[in-house]
């Protein structure tokens, strides 16, 4: 079984590293990126199998990252997980419009982090294996 | 009116009693030359009786004469008793006067009660003059007050209207005339529904006015938006009903106070908490996520683990600077912080500070030219050397924040002899700044609207900027900017007289 492909995005060096950290410990293959626009561009490229970005980011927030990314066929149904540090940034209604898997607020763990990615790929696996 | 009477009574019986007499002699006689002719009465065909004749008619004359004296004394009775009426008749025609009353008495009497009513009518008339010159007085008054009161009403810097219950307008000032786009004096007792155009908020006034009225409401606010000027502003309206004698509700009273600023303060307040919450989280979140992952064993050898430790120095550090920087802006403007002058060379901060920010900058790819090239002989001002590395670190952070990769910031000192300031400036090849946003970038929590997503930021930077150099110094700052071009940021300070600097050791003036 080859290894998930995490796509980590926010302007925080320190944020991208720590969540690479986690996951790389536990066998994930991580890709990063500075803001949404950069993000972009290598989820075309790369099409990770999940994507873990930030909320507020300078060049093109995360929303309009997922905006983009729901609009692009390629990589339309990858699921995301959002970090933000505003607890109502987003509403309820556009984390289902946009089809948000999970949203963190931050400070966050990343073990629970690592539990939110496990678990979406999981049910993603058994909806797949279904069709 | 006693003597009156008596005068009367006895000229009814003086003349009473002579129109008998004479009377009396006139039959005497007529009888006697009748008798004389032998007993019958012929002799009056041949003989005329002159003598009885006059006598009956003087008893005529006489009877008529006391007539019409009884006449004339019963008019200026009635004459007496009006006079009396009206309470001018002096109080001795009331007592009980003895004196008999000739025609002359009555007269003189008369007279005197005339004059005296005239001087009490003359009296009322002089009191009438008072009172109207009173009244004058208070109507001068009046319209003094009413003056001073619309005076009052003008200069007030609120939008004032009142209206009558039918919705008439009966007074505005300038300031509504100017917000409702009408002109007072030509648009007093018209409708305010059709003084007014179809401006945003504008119909929504006349419809508060009208439910205050009906409800007779006591004073009510309400936030609403009118366009002034091409822009949007906000007032707060406050309507109060006027009341009649009988409680009825006669007028209402409109009061709109601008509040634009302060919800723009309320509003940059809003973003300015959001602002701090997100960057104090930023930190805290690596804060946690490290120490969870130093505890789980996720930092799996030494030098990992040491990288974590001071990861979580360095954001503990970040998030004490940004608590610093607010807690800053709060103690200058209170007046509570503490401020250590002396002498220091801005050349010396300067290439302090550039060390502190040269990686930042070297991670953007960013230049810092002719450096050291501008190196003046004195440019030492009197000023709290921690404060201004502070307002220089500010600045060349900025600097570094808003230049994309790739450009250059230039960083110069002039020394101006003619005005005695040192002056600084720091300026980029960034993105710049609109114009209608220039005049903003000093106040607090404001942040560049096109700029927010180059950079994150709080809106303290700038304002503490301004509020060290500005408050704590007695200087200025200064910027100039061009969106898309670059922008220039930069302050003056004053110069430090050199006998200040001379009588101070050399280590003070920076020489080592």
């Amino acid at each position: 079984m080859s290894r998930k492909k995490v796509l980590v995005v926010d302007d925080e060096v320190h944020i991208v590293h720590v969540v690479a950290i986690k996951l790389r410990n536990n066998d994930y293959e991580v890709i990063s990126a500075e803001n949404g626009a950069e993000a972009f561009e290598l989820a075309c490229s790369e099409k990770p199998d999940i994507i873990v970005t930030d909320f507020q980011m300078p060049v093109m927030t995360g929303l309009e990252l997922v905006e983009k990314i729901r609009q692009c066929d390629a990589i339309k149904d990858v699921p995301v997980i959002m970090l933000t540090a505003r607890s109502f940034a987003i509403e309820q209604q556009q984390q289902e419009d946009l089809q948000i898997s999970q949203c963190l607020s931050k400070p966050f763990s990343p073990k629970e982090l690592l539990e939110n990615i496990e678990d979406i790929l999981y049910h993603r696996a058994v909806v797949n294996s279904r069709v | 009116m006693v003597v009156l009477k008596s005068a009367r009574n006895l000229y009814v019986i003086v003349t009473a009693i002579v129109a008998v007499s004479l009377l009396a002699v006139g039959l005497t006689e007529g009888l006697v030359s009748g008798t004389e002719e032998g007993g019958r009465f012929t002799g009056y065909v041949q003989r005329f009786p002159v003598a009885p004749v006059c006598c009956i008619v003087g008893a005529v004359g006489v009877i008529w004469l006391g007539w019409y004296w009884l006449k004339l004394v019963a008019t200026i009775t009635s004459i007496a008793k009006r006079l009396k009426t009206v309470d001018i008749m002096d109080s001795r025609f009331r007592g009980n006067d003895k004196r008999k009353a000739s025609g002359n008495a009555v007269i003189d009497e008369l007279s005197k009660a005339l004059n005296e009513a005239l001087v009490r009518y003359s009296n009322v008339i002089g009191e009438l003059q008072k009172q109207i010159n009173d009244l004058q007085i208070q109507v001068q008054l009046t319209q003094r007050q009413k003056a001073n009161i619309e005076s009052i009403i003008y200069s007030i810097h609120d939008a004032l209207v009142v209206v009558d219950e039918f919705d008439r307008l009966l007074m505005a000032n300038e300031v509504a005339g100017r917000l409702f786009n009408f002109n007072f004096k030509q648009s007093q007792h018209k409708r305010i529904a059709e003084l007014m155009d179809e401006g945003e908020g504008n119909s929504e006034f006349v419809d508060f006015l009208r439910q205050s009225r009906q409800s007779k409401a006591q004073p009510t606010r309400r936030e609403i938006e009118f366009v002034e000027d091409e822009k949007l502003k906000t007032f707060d309206c406050i309507v109060s009903c006027i009341y009649d004698e009988s409680g009825q509700v006669c007028g209402i009273v409109g009061v709109l106070h601008d509040i634009t600023r302060q919800k723009q303060i309320q509003q940059m307040k809003n973003d300015f908490v959001s602002h701090v919450c997100h960057e104090l989280k930023t930190p805290l979140a690596s804060i946690s996520a490290y120490t969870e992952m130093l505890s789980d064993g996720e930092a799996r050898d030494g030098k990992t683990r040491k990288e974590f430790y001071s990861v979580i120095q360095r954001q503990a550090e970040r998030l004490n600077g940004l608590i610093e920087n607010t807690l800053n802006i709060s103690r200058i403007e209170s007046g509570l912080i503490k401020v250590d002058k002396e002498p220091v060379s801005l050349t010396i901060l300067i290439e302090e500070q550039l060390q502190m920010i040269k990686s930042y900058a070297e991670e953007k790819n960013i230049a810092f030219k002719d450096i050291g090239q501008s190196r003046v002989v004195f440019d030492q001002v009197y000023a709290d050397k921690d404060m201004i590395s502070q307002v220089i670190v500010n600045l060349l952070s900025n600097a570094v924040k808003y230049t994309p990769s790739g450009g250059s910031i230039k960083v110069e000192i002039e020394v101006d002899e003619s005005a005695d300031v040192a002056r600084l400036s720091v300026a980029d090849t960034g993105v710049g700044i609109p114009e209608s946003e220039i005049e903003h970038v000093f106040d607090k929590f404001y942040r560049v609207a096109e700029n927010k997503n180059q950079a994150k930021g709080t809106g303290l930077g700038l304002n503490l900027v301004k509020q060290i150099v500005e408050k704590v110094h007695n200087g200025r700052v200064f910027v100039t900017s061009k969106a898309g071009v670059g922008s220039t940021f930069g302050f003056e300070l004053p110069l430090a007289t050199r006998e200040v600097v001379e009588s101070l050791p050399a280590i003070s003036r920076g020489q080592v």
